[in-house]
C-alpha cells in the first residue's frame, strides 16, 4: 500500500505539509510508503491523499486534517476503510475528474515530481527517444505538429508548427528556444501546476522544440513567485542531465542542448514575449518593436522560439500519439483540449482539461458545479486582464478561438473568472485596470497614460462620480489604446472594459445616472441606514463606528450620518437586532 | 540598394529597400510626425505618434493593424497613408494624454495675455542682454509700431506678469518703448520682405491695424495700397492720442518704416466719397476694411446739441489735426463726461488748454474706474477733479450755449455682467455745477459710410468672421474697431491685423486657413511657489514734474535709461519654456486640434531639479521618449541614465539610481540636444 499527498503549491497551502509531517512518523515502521504528488487540479478538496495498492488508486481522501493522520494510517495498513468514510471523495466530487481529457496535465496529481523515475515509468522521455534513436527529423517533428494543430495555449493562439519553422528556417549562430513560465493572468495556475506536478513532460517538450528548430539552449522563464516550481524544476533538470537527456550528444544522437531557468522578477508585461527577452537579456523588461519577431532576431538578435508551458507539455503526448490523435479533438478552428484553471464564486474551483468545442457551460456547471451557495452566475472572466467578460446569456458558446474571440472575450491562457449577481461589472473591469495600469511598463504613450486615464475614469464612475459622457469617453480610449498601444498588455488592456460595456452598459448608466451599484457592491454608492422600529438602542454600532458615524442616546433609536459613514459595514454586521440596511 | 516605389498620402516616393517607412517619408520631404525617433540610436517605438495605415500592401489588401512608421519596413507597392481617419484619431488620442501629463507653461503669462501675442519675454531677456536690435526684431515679428505702443498699451501683459505675485510686474510696455527708441535712434532695423507675389491688396484705414496688416502683408511679398481719410496716416494713434503720451515724431519715424517696405499710403482719400468699395473689390485682389469707429456716442441726456458739447474724440481730434494748435480754454470749466482712457485724454488735453477747472463725471467710483490707474493719477497731479457717482442728467444752456450740467447723484448696488456694482440713481438728489465746455467721452462708434453693402452688427459694427476676418462680401476683410465687438485698445486691433494678413496671404495663395488658436500648455502658479525668490522692486518711469507738464503737450514720460531698463528686464521670471520654438511635442499637438482636458487625471511631480552637472531637468514636461536615455547610452556611450519605476510614475534618473553615476557625466549635452521637449536644459559649461 502507498499514500500519497498531493503537495502542489494549492495543497501545501492547504495544509498538505502538515499533513505530511502527521503521517510520517505513523508511517515509519510500517510497510505502507509514503509518497507525494502533485496537483491533480481539485484545488477545493485539498489536501489530498490517495491510496494506491500498486498503480491501483484505492480510494481518494479530501480535504485531510493532521487529526485525520491516524485513521488513514490505519485504514491504509488494515485495508479497512470503514473508519475513513467520511474523507472519500463524493461521486459527484469524483466526477469532476472523470468529465475531462487530460493530455497537458496527464501525470499532474499521479507521478511524484521529484522522481524521474516515476516519470519515465509513466512514459516520459519516451517520445525524444524515440525522434532521436529511430531518425525522425526536425522536419518530421514540425510537420506532426502542423498535424495535430496545436497552438500557442498561451493566449494568442499562433499555430505552433508555423513558429518552429520559422525559428527553423532563419539563419543564425544559435538559436534558442525558451518557454514562457511568467504566468501572470490574476487567477491563472495552470502553468504551475503543471511545473510543479510534472516537471519532466515540460522538460522533453522543450527537448523535442529545440531539436526541431535546431537550438542548442533552452531557457525556462518562470515567475520568482513560483519557487516551488523553480525548485522542482532545477532538481528536474539536474535529473535529466544526470540520465542523459539534456547536455551533449544526447542519447549518442549527436544533438545537444543546454537547460537553465531564469527567474524573473515580478513585472506583468515580461510575459509579453519581447519584453521577456528584454529581462532575459538582462535590460529593463520592455516589450520591443515586432517585427522582427523573436523567429528572426530574439534573444540576442539571434533566432528565438518562445512557447508557453502547456503547449511545450502537449507536445510529447502529440509526438507519442500521433498529430493525426490530437487533431481528433477539438473544432474545425482549434484543435486538441484546453487547460482552464476556475476560480471565483465557482462552487469547484480547480483545473480543468477539455476538449475544445465543449461549451462554457460544460465547464462551469457541469465540471465546476455551477455557483456558490446557489447564487444567480453572472459573467466569466477569460483571459485575465487581456480577456473579456461572458454573460450568461453566452453560456452555450463553444471553446475554441474564433467563437470566443467573437463575444469581446478571448481564449486566453486558462484563466476563468466566474462572478455571481454579487459582483459588480464596473469595479470588476475597474480591477483589472487597476492591474493593467500598475503592470504598464511604462514606455509607449497609450498604454501609460491611457491605462491610467481609464483606470481613473473607471474608478470615479464606481465612486458615484462618474460623469455624463464617461461611458463614451472610455469607449473612445479603448479603440484608442487597442489600435496603438506597442504591445499585447497594453492593445488587450481595454478589453475588460469593452465587453463589460458591451453586456453590462446598464450597470455603467445605474452607477453614473442613478449613483446606485446594482450589484451592492461598490461601497461609495452604498448608504447604511438604521430602522427606528427595530433599533433597540443598545449603542452596540456607535461604539463599534471607527469614524463616530452613529449618535443617538441609550436606548433610543440612532441614526447614522451618510456624510461621515465610511461605509465598513462594522454596524450591520454587529447589530443583533437586524436594525440596520443598506441600499 | 534596389529602389522601391511606395505612395505617401498620395504622393509617389522612390525608397531604398530595407528603408522603414519613416525613413522612406522623410527622403521623399515628407514630415511624419514622431517624437521618439532619431536616427543615431536604435528604434524604440514609444510614442506612438508616427502611426501609419498601409490601406494597399501592393497586393490589393489592407493591412489590419496601425503601424508605426519608425519600424516597419516599407515595402514595394505600399499605399501608406497618415491622414486618414483612423491615424488622426490615434495621433490625437496620443497628444492628448502626452498634454494631460504635461505640466509646464509652453509661453509666458505675458505673451499668452497679449492680444497680438508678442513674446515679451523674449525681447525682455535681450533687453537684459544689452541687445536691443534683437529685442526689435522679435517685436517686429508681430507688431510694427513698438515706440508707439509701447507708449499708449494698457498692457494686458503686465496684469498677468508672475512677478507680480512677488512684488510687482515687470514694466514690460515701457520696455519695448525703450528698446524701440533705442533702435530708431540708431536705424538698425529693416523689413525683409519676400519677393514680389503680383498680388495687391488695399486697405482702407491706416490707423494700428491697417498699418500693422500692411507691413505683414508687404512683409509676405504682397504690393498693399493703404488709403486713410485723413491728412496723416496713424487713425487713432495720432488723432485720439494726446502728443505729451505719444509725441507724433514717434509715430512718424514707424509710420515712415512702414512705408519703407514699399507700402502705398494715400491719405485724404474717403471711402464712399473718392473711393467705392465695389471699385476696390475690382481692382484688387483682396480688401481689408479697418476704418476705426470715430462717432461719439451719446449720452442721451438733454442738452446735447448745444453750443459748447463737443464728443471726446471730437475734441482730441481737431487738436491733433490742427498741427498743435489747441483751443485757448483758459479761465474756462470743462466737465468731461466718462471714465475711460478717452476721458483721460480728453480732461489732461484741457487741463493742457489751460482750463481753470476740469471736472471728471463718473457715475461709478474710481476702483470701477475703465480707466488705467497711472493716467488718473496722473491727471489728478495735473489739477483734474473728479465727481465720482455722479452722471448728466442735463446739459441746461442759455441762448444756445452751454451753461450748466445738471448731475443726479448716483449711489453703488449689486455687482452686474461685467462683476462691476452698478450705478443707481438716487432719487431726487442731484447737483448742478457751472460749465463752458462739455466733452462726451463715454465710447465711439463706427461711422457706417460707404460700407454699403456690409453686413453690420446689431451693434452697427461691421459683421466679420472672428477666425477669417471675412465680411459678408467676397474677399473683403475687416479688422479693428470697426468690428464686431467695437472699439477695443490697439494692440488688440494689431493683433487681428496680423492674424488677418496670414489669413489674406493664405487666400491670396491659393487656399485660405482661417485662423485657429493654438493650443498651448499651461500651469498654474501660486505666490507660494515663487515665495523663495528675492524682491526686487519696479524701476518706476521718470516723468516731468506736474506743475511744469501741465501747461504743454511735450511727452509726460521721461524715457528708460540703459541701466534702469536691463535692471527691469532682468527682474524677469522667464515663465515661458526655453524650448517653445524647437518643441516637437507642442508643434505635433498644433497638427490636429485637440482637448487634453477631456482627459485630465493625477499628473506626475512637476519639480526642476539641476540633476547633472550643467543640466537642468524638468519632469513636468517628460514625455519618457527615453531620448536622453538612450542616446547617453548608444551615442555617448556613457549609460548614465535609466528609466525608473515603472507605468505611470516611471521616470529618468541616474541608472539604478545611483547618484555617483553622474559623476561620469562629460557635459556633453547630447542628452539636452536629443529632447524633443524642454525636460531638458543646458545651463553651460560653468
Amino acid at each position: 500500500m502507498k499514500l500519497v499527498i498531493g503537495q502542489g503549491s494549492c495543497g501545501i497551502a492547504a495544509g498538505a505539509g502538515k499533513l505530511y509531517d502527521a503521517l510520517a512518523p505513523l508511517l515509519a515502521n510500517s510497510s505502507t510508503e509514503l509518497g507525494i504528488t502533485g496537483c491533480i487540479g481539485m484545488c477545493w478538496l485539498e489536501p489530498i491523499v490517495d491510496l494506491y495498492d500498486g498503480s491501483e488508486l484505492k480510494a481518494r481522501f479530501v480535504q485531510v486534517k493532521p487529526e485525520d493522520a491516524e485513521a488513514i494510517a490505519k485504514a491504509a495498513e488494515t485495508g479497512d476503510l470503514s473508519g475513513v468514510q467520511n474523507l472519500i471523495i463524493t461521486e459527484d466530487d469524483a466526477a469532476f475528474l472523470e468529465k475531462q481529457t487530460r493530455i497537458a496535465l496527464r501525470n499532474c496529481g499521479i507521478i511524484d515530481p521529484n522522481s524521474i523515475e516515476s516519470a519515465v515509468a509513466a512514459g516520459g522521455y519516451g517520445a525524444i527517444s524515440h525522434i532521436l534513436k529511430d531518425g525522425v527529423t526536425p522536419e518530421d517533428v514540425i510537420d506532426c505538429i502542423k498535424v495535430s494543430g496545436l497552438a500557442g495555449r498561451g493566449g494568442a493562439g499562433f499555430p505552433t508548427w508555423f513558429k518552429w519553422n520559422a525559428a527553423r528556417q532563419s539563419k543564425g549562430d544559435r538559436k534558442y528556444l525558451i518557454c514562457n513560465a511568467d504566468e501572470g493572468d490574476p487567477g491563472a495556475f495552470m502553468d504551475r501546476a503543471v511545473i510543479e506536478s510534472d516537471p519532466h513532460t515540460l522538460i522533453e517538450g522543450m527537448l523535442i522544440g529545440a531539436y526541431a528548430i535546431g537550438a542548442q539552449e533552452a531557457i525556462v522563464y518562470v515567475r520568482a513567485e513560483y519557487p516551488l516550481a523553480i525548485k522542482r524544476l532545477t532538481a528536474a533538470i539536474e535529473q535529466a542531465e544526470a540520465a542523459g537527456y539534456i547536455g551533449d550528444n544526447i542519447l549518442g544522437s549527436g544533438f545537444s542542448c543546454k537547460f537553465r531557468i531564469k527567474a524573473g522578477a515580478g513585472a506583468f508585461v515580461c510575459g509579453e514575449e519581447t519584453a521577456l527577452i528584454e529581462s532575459l537579456q538582462g535590460e529593463r523588461g520592455m516589450p520591443r518593436l515586432k517585427p522582427p519577431f523573436p523567429a528572426e532576431a530574439g534573444y540576442w538578435h539571434e533566432p528565438s522560439n518562445i512557447n508557453n508551458v502547456e503547449t511545450y507539455a502537449n507536445v510529447p503526448w502529440i509526438l507519442a500519439n500521433g498529430g493525426e490523435a490530437f487533431a481528433a479533438m477539438g473544432t474545425p478552428d482549434s484543435k486538441g483540449t484546453k487547460v482552464f484553471a476556475l476560480t471565483g464564486k465557482i462552487r469547484r474551483g480547480g483545473l480543468v482539461e477539455i476538449p475544445m468545442g465543449k461549451t462554457l457551460r460544460d465547464v462551469i456547471f457541469d465540471i465546476g458545479g455551477g455557483i456558490r451557495e446557489d447564487k444567480a452566475f453572472k459573467a466569466v472572466q477569460m483571459g485575465g486582464p487581456s480577456g473579456g467578460c461572458i454573460p450568461a446569456s453566452l453560456l452555450d458558446t463553444i471553446i475554441d478561438y474564433k467563437t470566443l474571440s467573437a463575444t469581446g472575450a478571448i481564449m486566453g491562457s486558462g484563466g476563468m473568472v466566474v462572478m455571481d449577481e454579487t459582483t459588480c461589472m464596473v469595479a470588476m473591469a475597474k480591477f483589472f485596470l487597476d492591474f493593467t495600469a500598475k503592470e504598464s511598463c511604462g514606455k509607449c504613450v497609450h498604454c501609460r497614460i491611457g491605462t491610467k486615464r481609464m483606470q481613473e475614469i473607471l474608478s470615479r464612475i464606481v465612486d458615484g462620480k462618474g460623469q455624463a459622457g464617461d461611458v463614451e469617453l472610455l469607449e473612445e480610449l479603448c479603440e484608442a489604446i487597442k489600435d496603438g498601444a506597442l504591445c499585447g498588455l497594453g492593445q488587450t488592456a481595454p478589453n475588460p472594459v469593452l465587453t463589460a460595456i458591451r453586456y453590462f452598459r446598464d450597470e455603467f448608466d445605474a452607477h453614473i445616472r442613478d449613483h446606485k451599484c446594482p450589484a451592492g457592491a461598490c461601497s461609495a454608492l452604498l448608504r447604511y441606514t438604521i430602522d427606528p422600529e427595530q433599533c433597540k438602542g443598545c449603542t452596540l454600532c456607535a461604539k463599534k463606528c471607527p469614524v463616530n458615524a452613529i449618535s443617538g442616546s441609550v436606548k433610543a433609536p440612532h441614526v447614522i450620518d451618510s456624510d461621515v459613514c465610511i461605509r465598513c459595514g462594522q454596524c450591520k454586521s454587529v447589530c443583533r437586532f437586524h436594525a440596520i440596511s443598506v441600499g | 540598394m534596389p529602389q522601391i516605389t511606395i505612395t505617401i498620402n498620395g504622393k509617389q516616393c522612390q525608397c531604398e529597400q530595407g528603408a522603414t517607412i519613416l525613413q522612406a517619408a522623410k527622403a521623399n520631404g515628407i514630415e511624419i510626425p514622431n517624437l521618439c525617433n532619431d536616427e543615431s540610436v536604435k528604434v524604440y517605438g514609444a510614442c506612438g505618434l508616427c502611426a501609419v495605415e498601409v490601406v494597399d500592401d501592393g497586393k490589393g489588401r489592407a493591412l489590419p493593424k496601425l503601424m508605426r512608421a519608425c519600424s516597419a519596413k516599407a515595402m514595394d507597392g505600399y499605399v501608406i497613408r497618415f491622414d486618414t481617419e483612423r491615424v488622426l484619431q490615434s495621433r490625437k488620442i496620443a497628444l492628448e494624454l502626452l498634454m494631460s501629463d504635461h505640466t509646464g507653461d509652453c509661453q509666458g503669462p505675458c505673451r499668452m495675455n497679449c492680444p497680438a501675442g508678442t513674446d515679451c519675454q523674449g525681447y525682455v531677456k535681450k533687453i537684459a542682454n544689452g541687445d536691443y536690435h534683437g529685442a526689435v526684431e522679435l517685436i517686429k515679428e508681430k507688431l510694427p509700431l513698438p515706440a508707439s505702443i509701447g507708449r499708449v498699451c494698457p498692457h494686458p501683459c503686465e496684469e498677468q506678469c508672475r512677478r507680480g505675485l512677488v512684488e510687482a510686474p515687470l514694466s514690460i510696455a515701457f520696455l519695448k518703448a525703450f528698446a524701440a527708441d533705442k533702435d530708431l535712434a540708431a536705424d538698425t532695423y529693416r523689413a525683409v520682405c519676400e519677393a514680389d507675389t503680383g498680388k495687391h491688396v488695399a486697405i482702407v484705414g491706416g490707423g494700428p491695424a491697417g498699418l500693422t496688416a500692411a507691413y505683414f502683408l508687404r512683409r509676405k511679398g504682397h504690393a498693399v495700397t493703404v488709403f486713410d481719410s485723413a491728412q496723416k496716416m496713424g487713425g487713432m494713434l495720432r488723432y485720439g492720442i494726446p502728443a505729451y503720451r505719444l509725441p507724433k515724431t514717434v509715430l512718424d519715424r514707424e509710420i515712415d518704416e512702414i512705408a519703407a517696405t514699399g507700402v502705398t499710403l494715400k491719405n485724404n482719400i474717403t471711402l464712399g466719397k473718392d473711393i467705392t468699395l465695389d471699385q476696390l473689390r475690382a481692382d484688387y485682389d483682396a480688401v481689408i476694411v479697418a476704418t476705426g469707429a470715430w462717432s461719439a456716442m451719446s449720452m442721451r441726456c438733454k442738452g446735447e446739441a448745444l453750443e459748447g458739447v463737443v464728443g471726446g474724440i471730437d475734441f482730441l481730434h481737431d487738436i491733433s489735426s490742427g498741427e498743435g494748435t489747441a483751443p485757448d480754454l483758459t479761465g474756462k470749466t470743462v466737465a468731461v463726461c466718462g471714465g475711460g482712457n478717452t476721458a483721460m485724454d480728453a480732461c489732461r488735453t484741457a487741463i493742457r488748454c489751460g482750463a481753470k477747472d476740469v471736472y471728471v463725471i463718473y457715475r461709478r467710483t474710481r476702483d470701477e474706474m475703465p480707466a488705467e490707474d497711472i493716467e488718473i493719477t496722473e491727471s489728478i497731479e495735473e489739477g483734474v477733479t473728479y465727481k465720482f457717482l455722479t452722471n448728466p442728467a442735463e446739459i441746461l444752456g442759455v441762448d444756445g450755449k452751454v451753461k450748466q450740467i445738471k448731475l443726479q447723484i448716483m449711489e453703488l448696488g449689486e455687482p452686474d455682467a461685467s462683476g462691476r456694482r452698478s450705478p443707481i440713481p438716487v432719487e431726487g438728489k442731484f447737483e448742478t455745477i457751472d460749465v463752458d465746455l462739455v466733452i462726451m467721452a463715454i465710447g465711439q462708434v463706427l461711422n457706417p459710410a460707404g460700407l454699403d453693402g456690409i453686413t453690420l452688427t446689431r451693434k452697427g459694427t461691421i459683421e466679420a468672421d472672428e477666425n477669417s476676418f471675412l465680411t459678408n462680401l467676397p474677399n473683403v476683410y475687416a479688422i479693428g474697431d470697426a468690428t464686431n465687438r467695437g472699439a477695443g485698445i490697439a494692440i488688440a486691433a494689431i493683433g487681428e491685423a496680423n492674424r488677418c494678413a496670414d489669413v489674406v496671404d493664405s487666400a491670396l495663395k491659393g487656399e485660405l486657413k482661417p485662423y485657429r488658436k493654438p493650443f498651448l500648455s499651461t500651469k498654474t502658479v501660486t505666490a507660494e511657489d515663487l515665495a523663495d525668490r528675492p524682491k526686487q522692486n519696479r524701476v518706476q518711469m521718470p516723468t516731468r514734474p506736474a506743475e511744469v507738464r501741465r501747461h504743454d503737450f511735450d511727452e509726460v514720460n521721461l524715457g528708460l535709461t540703459d541701466e534702469m531698463a536691463q535692471q527691469e528686464a532682468k527682474r524677469c521670471l522667464e515663465c515661458g519654456c526655453h524650448d517653445y520654438d524647437d518643441c516637437k511635442l507642442i508643434r505635433y499637438a498644433n497638427w490636429q486640434p485637440i482637448t487634453p482636458e477631456r482627459l485630465a487625471g493625477v499628473r506626475n511631480v512637476h519639480e526642476t531639479e539641476r540633476r547633472l552637472v550643467a543640466i537642468e531637468r524638468n519632469n513636468g514636461k517628460c514625455i519618457l521618449c527615453g531620448l536622453c536615455v538612450r542616446v547617453c547610452d548608444e551615442v555617448a556611450k556613457q549609460g548614465i541614465l535609466g528609466l525608473v519605476g515603472r507605468g505611470f510614475t516611471t521616470v529618468v534618473k541616474p541608472e539604478f539610481q545611483n547618484p555617483e553615476t553622474i559623476a561620469v557625466c562629460k557635459n556633453c549635452h547630447a542628452c539636452v540636444d536629443a529632447c524633443p521637449t524642454g525636460a531638458l536644459k543646458f545651463l553651460g559649461n560653468e
